[in-house]
This record gives C-alpha cells, structure tokens and sequence, in this order.
C-alpha cells in the first residue's frame, strides 16, 4: 500500500485538526461556486445572485456534501462515537445517584479481582523475572514408593543432583538452589536474612549480568569446602553498602562464615523466589562444607543420598519434548538410586521405590507439594470471580431498569430516524463509559485495598502494586471490558423487542409494565452466587473452629520456644552443655516465668528421628515415622501433655541412670498392640546400643501436620542422656506470652558468648502460621461472601422498587379495586422472595453438585454441611425479605387518586 | 430536472486522471475541463469531485497543495502523480474490453 504512514497522518489530522480540515475545505468549495458563478454570468449573462444561487444548487446542497467528504475522510466512525460519548456523559451526570451505585458496584467486584489477581498471578503464572526461557525451565520432581504410597520430592542430596547433569541429555544446563536463613553482617547488627544457597550454573538460567564484578565459578563451587565468595543483592548492596562501587573484596559474616564480595546482581534478580528475595547468594558448595560436620566420616556431602537440602532446576535443550525429557530424567534417577543402593541397601529395593522423575513448573506453587496457602489464593481469585458476576449482573439489572424508563426516548429517537444500530452504539457507550469509571475507581481499590490481602499472602518484602504492573493493569481493563460489553449487552437486548408505535403512546407509563425476563434472571443468578459464596464461607468458618480445636496434647496459650543460634561461636561439648543449663536455670529466675523445660525439636519447625529396634519386630522403620525430643522433668506440666500410664521423665534418669524413655500413646499401640508398653526396650539409633525402658505413656500430641489424622508416633528421652549439650526451652508463662518475649530474651541473652543470640517465639505463632490457610480462607470468604450478598441485596430492592414504581398504576387500579395496602404489599414482597426462592434453590444445588471438589480444601467438615445450607438459605431469604420489604411498603401507602390521575 | 447520470465511481476516479494527465488543475477547473472534453455531456462534479478527489489523494495517486489558480485565487491545485499515471494506463485498458461488454449487453435483444 503506497505512502502508508503519510495516510495515517492525512487520517489523524482530518480527526484531530478536523477544523482546519474543514476549513480547507469551505476554501476549495467557495472557490468552485464562485468560479462557477462567473462562469454562468459569463457565459449565460445570468445577474450575479442569479448565477451564485444555480451554481450552489448545482453543486448539489453545501452542507450534504461536507458531510459526503467527511465519510469520505474515514473519521466519520470516530465523530460519532465521541458524539455517544458525550451524549453518555451528560446521561450519566444528569443521574449521579444512578452512577454512583453502578461505578461503585462495578469497582468492587473489578476491584477484588485486579487485587486477588496481582497474587494468583504471583503464585501461579508469573515466570521469574528475568528467566531467559520460561517455557523451557523445570523443577526437577522425584518420586518414589514407601509403604505403597507415593513421595514426590522436590528436594534432593547434592549427589543426586550430580548424577542427574551427568547422566541426562536433553538439558542444555542444570543448577541446584535453595534458599535458607541465616544471620547476615557484623555481629552488631547481625539478622536473619533470607540467603541464595546455588551452584554457579543457576545464575545462567537468567538474563541478568551482575553490574558490579561477576558471579561464582566452577572451582569456587567446588567440593570440599568451595570458597567463601557471596553476591550481593541490588537492595542489600544499596543498604548496607551504600551501593559503593568498590565493594568488590569486602567482607561480609553469613551464619559463621567471613565471605568475599565478588559481585552485585542487577535491580530486579530475585532467582527464583519472587515473594522472599535473598539478599546474597553463596556457593552450595559453602553450605554444604559447613553443613557436613553431621555426617559420618565414611561419606562426604556431595556423595551422600541422606541429606536432602536443595531443589534442582534444568533448561530443556530446544526441540526436546516434554516426554523425552521426562524418560531422560527417570533413566538417570534410576541409576541414581541403584547407585544409593549400593551404600545403603536397607532403602527400599528398586522393584519396589519405583525411582521416577520428570520435569514439572518451574513456579513451585503449580505443584507438586504447593503450598497451601496457594491453593487457598486459587480459590478465593474464583471466589473474586464470582462476585465480579454478581456485580455485572447488578449493573446490567440497574442499566435494564434505565434502559425501561428511557423507553419513551428511545422511541421517540427511533422514530425520528436514529437507526438501531447507532441506538446500540450509544448504549454500548455508555455502559462502556460505566465500565471504564468502575474500571479506575477499582484499580485505586485494588492497589489500597489489595496491600492488605498481598501482604497475607504473599511475603512482606515484595513490593508488589497494582498501578505499576502491567499484567494486573491488563487483566483489570480486560475485566473492565468485558463487564461494559456484557452490562450493555441486556438493554440491547431489551430494545430489540421494542414495539415503537405503543412505546410512543403510552411512555413511561400505563400498562407498559411487564415481566422481563432477563431481570428475573439476573436475580437468579445473583442469588444462586451468593448463597455458593456464602456456603463456602460458611464451610471456612468451620474448618477454622475445627483446626482451632485441634487437640494438640499440649496447651501452646502461654508457652514460649527459646531457641539459640550460635552463628559459628564455638564451644566445645562442655561449655555447650554448661550454656544449656545455664540457660535452663536462668530463665527460672524471670518473673513471671511459671515453669521450664529443655528440647531439642520444636513443633512443627524441626524434628528428630532416629532408627529404632525393638526385640519381636522385624523393622521398626517400616511402621512409620518414630520422632523425638529430649526434655527435662519439667516438660509434661510445662507444656500440660498429660502422662497416661506409668510416670514423666523425672530426675532420677539422669547422665548415669539407665536411659528412660516415655512414649505416645500412638507408639505405644503400634510397637506393642497386645503386650504392656512399660519396660520395654528400645534401641535408639543403633541396634547395638544399650536398652532405653520406655517408662511411661503420653497423651498423643500433633506436632507436625496440623490437617493429617495420623496420631503423631512420638518419644521422649531424658535431656540429661541425650545429646545434653544440644537444644533450647519451652518456658510456660502467666499471662500474655507476647509480653514476656523481650523480658526472657533480655535476661537470657547475657550468657551467650560471642556473636550468639537467642530468640524467643511463643508457640502459637507457630500453630498460627500451620493455621493461616484456613483462618485466610474464612477471612476471605466471608467479606467477599458479605460483599456477595451486599450486592444481591441492593440489586433485589432496586429492582423491586423500580417494578413497583413501573407497576403504580396498576395497584391503584388495584386499590381502587378494593385490595388492602396488606395485599398489595404482600404482592409485591411474594416477587421478589420467590426470586429469591428459586436462587436459593439452584445456589444449594449447585454447592451440593460442586462438593468434592471444596472437600480437599475444609477441615473436618462436610462440604455439604445441611446446618451451613440451611443457615445460608435462612439469610438470603432474610435479606431478600428485607430488600422487597421497603419497596412492599411504598406500595402499600399508594394513593389510588394520584396514581390514577398521575402523567 | 433530470438528474445528470451518475457516474460509476471507478469511472469519475478514471476521467478525473484523464484530466489531470493533461496538467495541474484545480477542483472548479477539473470539472471544467470533464465538461469540455466530453462535449458538455459529462457534468462532473458537483458534490461528488470532491470525495473522489479527496480518495484518489489517500490512495497517491493524486497530489494536492495550495497554490494560486489562473484566476488569481487561493486554490486547491491537483497533480497526478506517477503512480497515477501508471494507474490511468491500467484503468484505461481495461475500460475499452469493459464498456464493449456494456454495450454489448445494452444492445442485446
């Protein structure tokens, strides 16, 4: 197409400078009259007015013709959609009471869904910022079979990691990470700071060159030890290095380590934690050279298959397909595992685990292990879904209405020769318009309210808005979008059915009321989300009280956990256990401190296990998972776990004493279901150690997985004769355990040498994070149910009350007739609970049809809860009652008189 | 007052390439000379020079500028542009096939 770009211009100066357009074009046309005009006076002798009028007429009418040109310049269309607009415009301001409500209910339901998108996106959309191919890069899953169930794992041994680069081919590279907490800086200020734990290949996942020095190499990453190098995080470098340029070669103490700044990541590398940034990455194989101190001398850590602590991630070569990566992956973990067979044969033989591997999302949250709190994410983004349905459906209810009253006009301008198809224009328009203004207020929504939800959701640390993310941007306008062209799509439908000739001549008013359909539907719709929504809230609400009645086996209101971090101060076994007990008699002395206790594994944060032997059965490890912590006499009144038979551990199983051990009840069926549990022995660990005599039983206790209903397999040794130089306390308090953080920490803090430092956390901030899926889920449902039926509400009494107001005249026909103000509110109160009758119906049957697909999200709770229905029901009907209640009443007080002679 | 015959719109685009194929002109002048040159048969224009003018120009194969006409006055003076030459030549081959074929039908009985 020649000069294509200049056509473009010529397009946008005739819209834009149309004036000048236009003027040109007066020019060029009086030009032709007047020469046309000469022209008759020359050569037809015709007087001067004479000839002008002909030629005018001749031309064909001035006016038609610059309109003709103007079609002809292609900017037509636009004229008159800015006509709409105005017109749309001046609609709408003369009705602000209308616009609000329509802009306001529109911002909502957009508003929920531009906030719980910018999360859902997060967890479960968004590559990593900066991946150089997204599509190509994997999360590498292992699976295997214990006991017939299958494990996948994420997480794998370093060795593992080794074999699977060796032994694959369709991967053009391969990295280990992980990330862990570790006290970063001096020893003034020293804190805990997320940490990028990563061999040197993760960094060429990303388009991300360092802007100052460079990344890790092979022989910095390389068994035993690697070399203490660390790159800093863009932020880190600016805020604690004042983003000098010379920070190359400064040091810098992680855990207990002295690292060397070797270089700075660019603005916006995250790696592969998008909602907890590490603020520097160190070599895996540091970590793993500090971390190896456990392990026997026989293996070293980047042989070993016992220690898994890192997850591995692998670029697909281009041209490789999923299927033939996935086969790769699987032969080379087979060889694997036949490899780690050969240093442990007691793991579960090939035939048997199983060993396979694919390649899975790179976004860990689209599984497998998600977190819970992703799917919980997932779920209310459908919930915000729905209440964006029930807000169209509102406004569409609200513009039908407007569309109704507006008949008259409407009619009056089709019969003045608008055509429908501009008529359409113009209603589109406006909705569009609506949409737009609910488009906005929503993002301000979203981006004030949503701070709320994202920092639930995702870490405090990402400085995640609204405003300033294109995609969140994109996917409000697309909502906005779509609820201008659905809202305007009913009143369009209702001006197709228009009769012009009755709409003329009865208007606004007699008899022009009728039942409409699609407003009836509407209702329906609204009412059946509302009650889905209520129902799930409902159902959240009680998993919540549920998990909250959990019976723990222990009382975590007023316990504290103390927990040392020696940040590679060492002391040797002797000054360790003195520390302890120092420790341990220390915080006997703060006031208000009840009662202490020492441990070595705190509940749902870390646990201990050990292999066991016991005489009679053949493998102990294969009955499960056996946990243990080491306490004090104290323990069972300290945490309020009550001992069932036999006693605690007391005094007297102290460092020379035989070792003692109580169990849980769980373990105590499972290892002896016929036979007396007192004075049984139990090798602990080895199968040659001396016996330890399980002593006494204790109440079960959940210390891991909150949700499972598996009683918890659990032991306790005396802290006196295991490990005695390990561990921190469990310290009962009076009153409020937030306020004696400080207090304890402040008084236990002074013996600690060194760097170290010691932290105090009361316990049910633990329990709280186990539970805050559930306590979200409630939270969420329930405002966004509330919302739900807020809408609903408001829906109903408007549509009520505009149908009473249509219908004025036919109840004073009514009145006039003899029906009591009681009928004719009863009447109108019947509409609209039946409406909502029917919502109600197809709302329960819908929760009940989508049941299964809740249950895996509730705890302990049926999805089809007929308490929760019949509640649910109970309310909408109630609110529905009370929306058709104000308008009944109006219609009630009718003045048959004025009615009759009303218009 | 029989309404002079409406020009097929590829038509009124043909004869107005003619007439600027013969020099620069400007809208009164075009008409003019369609008139003139089909005898005062054609009575181009009024209404619907313009429009044709102003596409021909969106296509390129007319160029426009303000200059000053014979009579003295500011005008809109139009020049056909190679591209409208070539244009015209390929109008122009295939109108002669195009009117034989309408007369043939016009003359059928």
């Amino acid at each position: 197409m020649p000069n294509f770009s200049a056509r473009i211009m010529r397009r946008f100066r005739a819209l834009f400078r149309a004036d000048v357009v236009d003027a040109d074009l007066s020019d060029e046309i009086r030009l032709h009259v007047d020469l046309e005009a000469d022209e008759l006076v020359r050569t037809e002798g015709l007087a001067t007015a004479e000839a002008r009028r002909r030629a005018l007429a001749a031309f064909g009418g001035v006016g038609r013709y610059r309109e003709e040109h103007r079609d002809a310049r292609g900017v037509r269309w636009i004229e008159q959609r800015l006509q709409d607009l105005r017109y749309a415009l001046r609609g709408l301001r003369n009705r602000p009471a209308f616009t609000f409500a329509v802009v306001v209910t529109l911002a909502l339901g957009i508003g929920a869904n531009a906030a719980m998108f910018s999360i859902v996106d997060r967890l479960l959309f968004r590559a990593p910022p900066m991946m150089r191919h997204p599509a190509l890069t994997h999360r590498v899953v292992m699976s295997t079979y214990d006991r017939g169930e299958e494990d996948q794992a994420t997480y794998i041994p370093y060795a593992r990691f080794l074999d699977l680069t060796r032994d694959t081919h369709s991967f053009s590279r391969t990295a280990l990470f992980t990330e862990v907490e570790l006290a970063v800086g001096p020893a003034s200020d020293a804190r805990e700071m997320q940490v990028g734990v990563v061999t040197p290949g993760f960094f060429s996942f990303f388009k991300a060159r360092p802007v100052i020095g460079r990344y890790f190499t092979d022989a910095e990453n390389a068994p035993p030890r690697g070399s203490p190098v660390a790159v800093l995080s863009y932020g880190f470098w600016e805020s604690h290095f004042g983003a000098g340029h010379n920070v190359v070669g400064e040091q810098l103490q992680i855990g207990a380590t002295i690292f060397t700044v070797i270089g700075v990541a660019p603005h916006d590398f995250v790696g592969l934690w998008s909602d907890s940034p590490p603020v520097v990455y160190i070599p895996a194989a540091v970590r793993g050279g500090e971390r190896a101190t456990g392990l026997p001398a026989s293996e070293s850590w980047w042989t070993t298959y016992h220690w898994t602590w890192a997850q591995m991630i692998a670029e697909r070569k281009p041209g490789v397909t999923m299927a033939q990566a996935n086969a790769d992956l699987s032969q080379a973990f087979v060889r694997s595992y036949q490899q780690e067979l050969v240093g442990s044969p007691h793991q579960q033989p090939l035939a048997i685990a199983k060993p396979h591997a694919w390649a899975a999302s790179i976004l860990s949250n689209r599984g497998p292990n998600e977190s819970s709190l992703a799917k919980v994410a997932t779920w209310i983004g459908g919930v915000t879904l729905i209440v964006w349905l029930i807000a169209c459906a509102n406004v569409a209810n609200l513009l039908l209405a407007r569309a109704l009253q507006r008949r008259r006009e409407i009619a009056v301008r089709l019969a003045l020769g608008v055509t429908r198809s501009r008529l359409a224009a113009q209603l589109i328009t406006e909705s569009m318009l609506l949409a737009l203004l609910g488009g906005v207020s929503g993002v301000a929504i979203a981006q004030w309210g949503g701070a709320i939800l994202r920092t639930r959701f995702l870490s405090k640390t990402t400085t995640a808005t609204v405003m300033t993310d294109p995609r969140t941007l994109i996917y409000a306008g697309l909502a906005a979008l779509v609820a201008g062209l659905l809202t305007g799509l009913a009143p369009l439908l209702q001006t197709r059915r228009m009769d012009l000739n009755r709409d003329l001549k009865s208007g606004a008013r007699e008899g022009s009321y009728q039942r409409s359909g699609i407003r009836a539907a509407l209702l329906i719709v609204q009412g059946t989300l509302s009650v889905v929504l209520l129902a799930g809230a409902g159902l959240f609400v009680r998993s919540l009280r549920h998990v909250k009645a959990v019976p723990l086996g222990y009382e975590p209101q007023h316990v504290l956990i103390v927990e040392t971090n020696m940040r590679g101060t060492r002391i040797d076994s002797a000054r360790s256990k003195a520390l302890v007990d120092q420790l341990y008699r220390g915080v006997a002395g703060v006031p208000g401190v009840i009662s202490a206790s020492r441990q070595l594994t705190m509940p749902f944060e870390s646990m201990w296990s050990l292999g066991l032997t016991v005489a009679g059965i053949d493998s102990v490890d294969k009955l499960g998972r056996f946990d243990l912590d080491a306490v004090s006499p104290t323990y069972f009144t300290t945490m309020g776990t009550r001992i069932l038979k036999g006693r605690g551990i007391t005094k007297d199983d102290g460092a020379g004493a035989p070792p003692a051990m109580v169990v849980s009840q769980a373990m105590a069926t499972k290892l002896w279901p016929h036979a007396e549990p007192i004075g049984q022995c139990v090798r602990v660990g080895e199968d040659t150690v001396p016996c330890t005599y399980v002593v006494g039983v204790a109440e079960n206790i959940k210390d891991q997985d909150l949700g499972s209903d598996d009683a918890g397999l659990f032991y306790y040794l005396s802290a006196e004769q295991f490990h005695p130089d390990q561990g921190g306390l469990f310290v009962r308090v009076h009153g409020d355990p937030d306020q004696m953080k400080e207090p304890i920490r402040r008084a236990l803090q002074k013996y600690l040498p060194g760097s170290a430092y010691v932290t105090v956390t009361p316990i049910r901030d633990i329990i709280g994070e186990q539970t805050q899926p559930w306590q979200l889920g409630a939270s969420m449902f329930v405002i966004f149910g509330a919302l739900a039926l807020v809408l609903a509400a408001i829906g109903l009494y408007s549509v009520i009350s505009f149908n009473v107001g249509q219908r004025l005249h036919e109840l004073a026909v009514r009145v006039a007739l003899g029906a009591t103000g009681r009928d004719i509110a009863r009447h109108v109160m019947t509409g609209g609970l039946q409406l909502a009758a029917i919502g109600v119906v197809c709302g329960v049957a819908l929760v009940l049809a989508s049941g299964h697909w809740v249950e895996p999200l509730l705890f302990a709770e049926s999805p089809r809860d007929p308490t929760i229905l019949g509640l649910v029901a109970a309310v909408l009907l109630a609110v529905a009652a009370l929306a058709s209640f104000i308008p009944a009443r109006r219609a009630a007080q009718v003045d048959p008189m004025r009615a009759l002679r009303g218009e | 007052m029989p309404k002079p015959a409406d020009l097929l719109q590829g038509t009124l685009d043909l004869l107005v390439l003619k007439a600027l194929l013969l020099g620069p002109l400007h809208g009164w002048a075009i008409s003019k000379r369609l008139r003139a040159l089909s005898s005062d048969v054609l009575n181009v224009g009024q209404g619907s020079l313009y429009p044709a003018l102003y596409h021909l120009e969106d296509d390129g194969w007319i160029s426009a500028e303000w200059g000053t006409s014979l009579e003295g006055r500011r005008a809109r003076i139009y020049t056909l542009t190679p591209l409208g030459r070539k244009q015209l030549a390929a109008e122009r081959s295939a109108w002669r096939p195009f009117s034989a074929a309408v007369d043939q039908v016009l003359q059928a009985n």
